[in-house]
Order: C-alpha cells, then sequence, then structure tokens
C-alpha cells in the first residue's frame, strides 16, 4: 500500500479521477495477494483473540452458553486464588533459573563451535541436531525416563555408591529437572549466538591482539558488547518461551508432586480442558499475557544500558 | 538518522514480539478444539448411511469393536461406520469439546461417573423405548435410569475389589485375604504383614484420592461424601481424622511406601506399575481392568473384595453404557444398532470380555467356556463383591476441581507438607462452596 500511496501522492494534486481510480485497483491487487495471509490472521488469530478476551468475563463450562459474570473471574484470581499464586511462584522461578542458564549454556557452545577447525560444520550438525525433536514429546518422555526413581541418572549413580532421589517424584528435585531440561534444549538459541558471533568483524579481535588484549579481555571488550543485540534478542524470545512452558510439565511431572511443577501454562490448560471452565481459564490467559507484555517492556527499558548498537556509533542509549 | 532507524526497528521488534506472545497463549487454549469439526456428520444418501460411533478403552477393547462393527456392516450393508476410539483421558477431554459443537458421534460410550452430566446438559437422546426383554435385567435397567428415563444401555457386569499377589504372599507365610474383609481386619492383616515382608516391600498402598475415603465413609453407615447431584457435600470429620491418621502410623511403620516411591508409580504400565514391579503386594482392582494386571504379572494375581463395614463395602454394577446423541441425525439407526450390539450373538463373540462380563446372560453363557484365566478374574471380583456391594458413587457434576484438589493436599500430607487437619479444612471448605453453588441454581 505505502508504494501505491507515495506514487498516487508524488501524481500531484492535480491527480484526475482516473489515476485514483488506478491507484486503489493497485491497492486491491496487493489486499488480494496478503488475502490469504490476512483472512488467516483475520479469523484464525484475532477472532480467537477478541473471543477469548468476552469469555474472560464469562462462565463457561463448554456444555452450556457462556454467562456474563463481569469482572468475577479477574477478581477470583487475584483474591481466592491460591493456586493462581502458586503456579505464578512456579513459573517465576523457572524463567529466572532457566532464562539465564540457557543463555549461558548456549554461548558457551556457539563460542565453542565458532572456530575453524576441520570438520567443524560436522559437529554444528550434531551438536544442532537433538535440536530437530526439540521440544517434543518424545523428549519429555526421555527424560521422564532418565529422571525416574530406576532412571537412568540413578543408576549411574548407583556405580558410585550413591542412592540417589526419585528426581522427578521429589518435590525439591522435580522444578529442577524441568530447568535442565529446558537448557538443554538450547538449539535454536545457539544457532542464533553463533550467527552473531560470524558477524562481529575478524579486524577488531586483530588490532586487539597488537595491543595486547589477552583473550578475557577480548571476550568482555569485543564479544560481549557486540554481541549485546542478539543476546537481548534471545533473552525476550527466551523470556517469553518460558513463561509459556508446558509440554514437560505436562507430560514429565503433571504438574506435581503437590504442585511444584504446576506451571502457569499447564494451569491454565487444567482449567480450560480438565475443569472446563472456560471464562476463567480465558481471563488467566489474559493475565498471562499482561505480565509477559509488561515484563517485555521491562526488558526494552532496561537494554537501553546494556545493548550496544553499532549504527548508534559505539554508545550504549 | 542511524538513532532513528535502530529505535524504528526496536518498536518493530516490541510489536511483533507481543504479537508472538498472544499467538503462543491463543494456540495454547484453543489447539484441541478444532479436532472434532469433521465427525458425527451422518452422510444421508438413500438408504446408505455413516454412523460415528465413539468409545474409550485399551488396545484389545478397539480390535474387537471394530470387529463387531464390520459383522453389522456385513448384516446390514446401508450402515457404514465412522469409529473414533482412544485412551479414557483424551476421551473425556473431547467429548465436551464436541458437546459444545453439537458434534457428538451417533453412538458413544458413557460412564456412570459422566452420565449425569450430559443428560444434565440434554446431549443424550432417551432409549427408554428400545426394546431390552430378555436381554438385560429388568431390575438392571431399572437402575440404569436417570429421572425414570434410560439414556444408556449398560454393557457389562462391573465391580470394584483388590488385587494380591498370591505368589509372594505365601512365599513370605502372609495369609490371603478373605472375602468380606473388614477395614479393621484389613488394616490389622497390613501391620502383620509387614512383619513377614522384607525391606522395599510394602503391604498395601497409600490412600490419597477421595473415592478411597468415600468407601470407608459409606462403609461405615454415613452418607457419600456428595449427594444429591452435589448439593448436599458430607465430609465426615471424625471419620476423616481416623482413617488418615491411620495411614500416617503406616507411613512411619513403612506399611506403605513412601511418599516418593508412590507419586512414581503408574498402574498398567510393567516397571511402574506398584504391583506388577514386585513393590507393593495390593492395589484396587475392577472386573474391566484386572486382566491388565493379570497380563503383566500371569498366574500370580488373586483378588478379593473390598474392604467392609457395618453397610457393606465397594460396588457392583453396570458403569459401561452405549448412548445416543441427541443430535444425531440417524437416531433410528443408531438405536437398531445399540440394541444389536448387546443381543447380537456374533458380535457377543467378536467384543468378548473386552467391556466386562456381558451384561446379556445368553452371550456370556456362550463365551464362559472359552474364558481366559485373566477374564476368570473379572467374574471372581463382581461374584465375591455383588453380595455387600454398596452404590456405585461417582463425583458430582462440577466437582472434578474438588477431586483434583483433594488429591493434592492429601498428597502435601503424604509428603510431610501439612497436617491432615489443615488438609480437612481447605477440602472442606472446597466442598461446602461446590454445594452451595449447586443448590442456589
Amino acid at each position: 500500500m505505502g508504494i501505491a500511496a507515495e506514487r498516487a501522492a508524488a501524481a500531484g494534486r492535480g491527480a484526475s479521477a482516473r489515476r485514483r481510480k488506478a491507484a486503489g485497483d493497485a491497492n486491491l491487487a496487493g489486499y488480494l495477494f496478503i488475502s490469504p495471509w490476512l483472512i488467516g490472521f483475520l479469523l484464525l488469530t484475532l477472532w480467537p483473540i477478541a473471543q477469548s478476551f468476552y469469555l474472560s468475563f464469562t462462565e463457561y463450562s463448554l456444555l452450556s452458553d457462556p454467562a456474563w459474570t463481569g469482572t468475577d473471574n479477574y477478581a477470583k484470581i487475584f483474591a481466592e486464588d491460591a493456586t493462581f499464586a502458586k503456579s505464578l511462584s512456579v513459573t517465576f522461578l523457572f524463567v529466572l533459573f532457566s532464562v539465564p542458564l540457557k543463555l549461558f549454556f548456549s554461548l558457551l557452545v556457539a563460542m565453542a563451535l565458532n572456530r575453524n577447525m576441520r570438520g567443524m560444520n560436522l559437529y554444528r550438525t550434531a551438536v544442532y541436531f537433538p535440536s530437530l525433536i526439540g521440544g517434543s514429546i518424545a523428549v519429555a518422555a526421555l527424560w521422564r525416563n532418565m529422571f525416574g526413581l530406576d532412571g537412568y541418572v540413578n543408576q549411574v549413580l548407583a556405580w558410585f555408591g550413591i542412592q540417589g532421589v526419585g528426581w522427578i517424584s521429589n518435590p525439591d528435585t522435580s522444578l529442577g529437572t524441568l530447568i535442565l531440561l529446558n537448557t538443554w534444549q538450547f538449539g535454536s538459541t545457539m544457532v542464533i549466538f553463533l550467527a552473531g558471533l560470524k558477524q562481529i568483524p575478524q579486524e577488531l579481535y586483530e588490532s586487539a591482539a597488537v595491543d595486547g588484549a589477552g583473550s578475557v579481555r577480548k571476550f568482555v571488550r569485543i564479544t560481549l558488547p557486540m554481541l549485546s543485540p542478539v543476546m537481548f534478542f534471545n533473552l525476550v524470545l527466551g523470556v517469553i518461551g518460558s513463561f509459556q512452558t508446558f509440554t514437560s510439565a505436562f507430560i514429565i511431572t503433571k504438574g506435581g508432586p503437590v504442585n511444584s511443577t504446576y506451571m502457569y501454562a499447564m494451569f491454565l490448560y487444567e482449567k480450560a480442558f480438565k475443569h472446563y471452565q472456560m471464562g476463567y481459564a480465558s481471563a488467566l490467559a489474559w493475565v498471562l499475557l499482561v505480565i509477559v507484555a509488561l515484563l517485555t517492556v521491562v526488558n526494552f527499558a532496561a537494554s537501553r544500558y546494556w545493548v550496544f548498537y553499532e549504527s548508534d556509533g559505539g554508545k550504549t542509549r | 538518522m542511524g538513532k532513528r532507524k535502530s529505535q524504528g526497528a526496536v518498536l518493530t521488534l516490541l510489536a511483533s514480539v507481543l504479537l508472538l506472545a498472544a499467538c503462543g497463549g491463543n494456540s495454547e487454549s484453543g489447539g484441541d478444539g478444532q479436532s472434532g469439526t469433521d465427525t458425527g456428520k451422518g452422510t444421508d444418501s438413500g438408504g446408505a448411511k455413516t454412523l460415528g460411533m465413539m468409545w474409550w478403552g485399551p488396545d484389545a477393547r478397539h480390535e474387537a469393536t471394530k470387529k463387531a462393527l464390520e459383522i453389522y456392516t456385513q448384516q446390514h450393508s446401508n450402515v457404514k461406520f465412522k469409529p473414533e476410539f482412544m485412551a479414557w483421558d483424551a476421551y473425556w477431554q473431547k467429548l465436551p469439546t464436541l458437546a459444545a459443537s453439537k458434534s457428538i458421534p451417533d453412538v458413544l460410550q458413557m460412564d456412570a461417573a459422566y452420565i449425569q452430566e450430559y443428560v444434565t446438559r440434554g446431549q443424550l437422546e432417551d432409549l427408554s423405548d428400545i426394546d431390552l426383554n430378555g436381554i438385560v435385567d429388568p431390575n438392571v435397567v431399572e437402575n440404569s435410569k436417570i429421572g425414570g428415563k434410560l439414556y444408556g444401555i449398560p454393557l457389562s457386569q462391573n465391580a470394584q475389589g483388590i488385587a494380591f499377589n498370591k505368589e509372594e504372599l505365601a512365599q513370605y507365610g502372609i495369609p490371603l485375604p478373605k472375602q468380606n474383609w473388614t477395614y479393621d481386619e484389613f488394616f490389622q492383616w497390613a501391620r502383620d504383614a509387614r512383619a513377614k515382608l522384607p525391606e522395599g516391600k510394602y503391604p498395601i498402598g497409600d490412600s490419597t484420592t477421595w473415592d478411597g475415603f468415600n468407601f470407608y465413609q459409606t462403609s461405615m453407615g454415613k452418607s457419600p461424601v456428595m449427594a444429591d447431584g452435589g448439593k448436599t457435600f458430607n465430609l465426615d470429620k471424625d471419620l476423616f481424622m481416623k482413617f488418615y491418621n491411620t495411614y500416617e502410623d503406616f507411613r512411619k511403620a513403612k506399611i506403605v511406601p513412601p511418599a516418593e516411591k508412590a507419586a512414581a508409580f503408574l498402574e498398567n504400565d510393567p516397571k511402574a506399575d506398584p504391583m506388577a514391579s514386585g513393590v507393593v503386594m495390593t492395589r484396587g482392582a475392577t472386573t474391566g481392568s484386572v486382566s491388565a494386571l493379570e497380563q503383566l504379572m500371569p498366574g500370580k494375581v488373586g483378588v478379593v473384595n473390598m474392604p467392609i463395614g457395618p453397610s457393606g463395602g465397594g460396588w457392583a454394577q453396570s458403569t459401561i453404557f452405549l448412548s445416543v446423541s441427541a443430535n444425531s441425525k440417524n437416531k433410528d439407526e443408531a438405536k437398531k444398532f445399540v440394541r444389536w450390539f448387546v443381543s447380537d450373538k456374533d458380535a457377543g463373540e467378536a467384543l468378548g470380555l473386552t467391556r466386562g462380563i456381558p451384561i446379556n446372560p445368553d452371550i456370556y453363557k456362550a463365551l464362559e467356556p472359552s474364558m481366559q484365566p485373566q477374564d476368570k478374574l473379572g467374574k471372581e471380583i463382581y461374584d465375591l463383591s455383588v453380595e455387600k456391594a454398596l452404590p456405585f458413587y461417582s463425583a458430582a457434576a462440577g466437582y472434578s476441581e474438588w477431586v483434583d484438589t483433594y488429591k493434592k493436599e492429601m498428597d502435601a500430607v503424604t509428603f510431610g507438607q501439612q497436617s491432615i487437619e489443615d488438609a480437612y479444612a481447605k477440602i472442606d471448605k472446597m466442598g461446602k462452596e461446590l454445594a452451595a453453588k449447586a443448590g442456589g441454581k
């Protein structure tokens, strides 16, 4: 539309009706071209979002029609629902640990893979390969077998005479196993880091080396600042993704034992599809959206103090 | 210029990020709904009909039912089927979405625990006019009615009992449980068995679910926890404290497995089943489910009825039904099929005991000579239970969350995170609120 509009404007004030019609046709063609996406977005994304907003003010059990209850759902979430507070704190704990761990670990792997070595492409493929099955149910099932009471982890520990706990069935360790799983699923984050590392001009390192900088100094003074936009991108997506963690909690622990891994998305899911409280679940979804949006705004606000853009001429904004 | 450009980029990123978050949240809550749209539309082209049928169960039931459907199509060439089958959990997750979109298949399996809810919502067709003379015992038909009308044809006899590892109990010199044991005898049996079992093995499992306590409360002559369609709620505090204090002592004395171990159990999993793994000597089993256990540990399973109190104990009745959707376009054909399902000899042979003991005595007699050991166990549970059986109590409509809460609060007790008294207070409060809400409608 932009180009068509500019062209119409460039034709000057005296543009004839015919020309305007031509511009309109061009607009129409443009809309037609994007219509598959547009229709899909309107019907499958925007409309359900609007619907869920409406449902969040109702009581709706699927079997009977939605009944308007005003802000009751929201009032109940904040005033009475102890499970809401519990699942939110579990989720915050999960995000707090898993996001930094994942960033750290994937950067480490990316740096290791960012060397010129024979057969490096093979290593890169091998390291990235498990990510193809990524956050799938198969991996979650594998995790359950590894960390179960008689799982592989405890079998290995037994060789050293250590009696392991039931990592998944113990409320003190269950969340830890899920954080570990999330950290292990570093593939896509790592690839983005790797691409970022490749973008850093080699001459920066060379001139630093001439000035006698060691590898730690090079990392702190060159790699980290040059990588900060990529880091920021990974951080924002990581926070959003972690807040929506569902598969691992659903498959591995079912939110238990005793709610110790009752993630927010899991709580929402059970409200909707186990207890059929669609209205309440919709309200929970909107609360989650607001929380994630707020955190994202905070992230963007904080970024001006640590993210470095080359285009700004070397200053953090 | 550079600054403006990067600010623009940041704004775009922010916008797209928020959009991403919205999409993610939405696809999570909406994902299940779309799967049901293509079901239950019986095509009506001339005489040819397609009946949708949906059921839950294990693989053996799926195969047997598909075979029965083929037989029906052979006998009635104008009727074809669109079968859908899944496991219990998936079934009850899917059905509400189908109900919401009025696309429940023509014929569907129903359970005693849910049928009331679906009848209340007007989702099931009245089947009272189907002639079941000589097929189903008139008393059973009468007992299956809801508000004087029949909404589901009972398929089988079912009962709740306890399975035990007869081989290992004999090995350690522990007497086998006897029919009509009382709760006191049951608890004493567990204490005595503890003394004879080696470390790492336990006589009985822990109890953290509402139905375990409901059995106890009703057997002691009290009313069930939920009555009157959920309008009455009665959790007897004295019995509650006595029951769970007993289990608290049992945990300390290692008569029941520690909570961490119990949380890892998964019934009917070859490695994680409490009994098949050799860790616990007993566990609950029903007529319909005991065969799966027997197959995991052939020849080792014995059965007994639930412990009883002054009023009796356990239950023995039909819990699986075949219903017809109120929105079906082929109601007459569906009703004809449902009657055939419980009366046809060939169907009976194909279905075997995959839904428990067939409700039709003629079909059961025809199957009896060729019954496998695992099927005999199911029949044994039923025969042992029927004398002292109490009614089958299901959670009332709208109580599913309370059922979950009950287990979570009691789990917290077994992990030593809260006292029995605190758990009682929370469970009781939530139950009373639900009852008040159900009564207000």
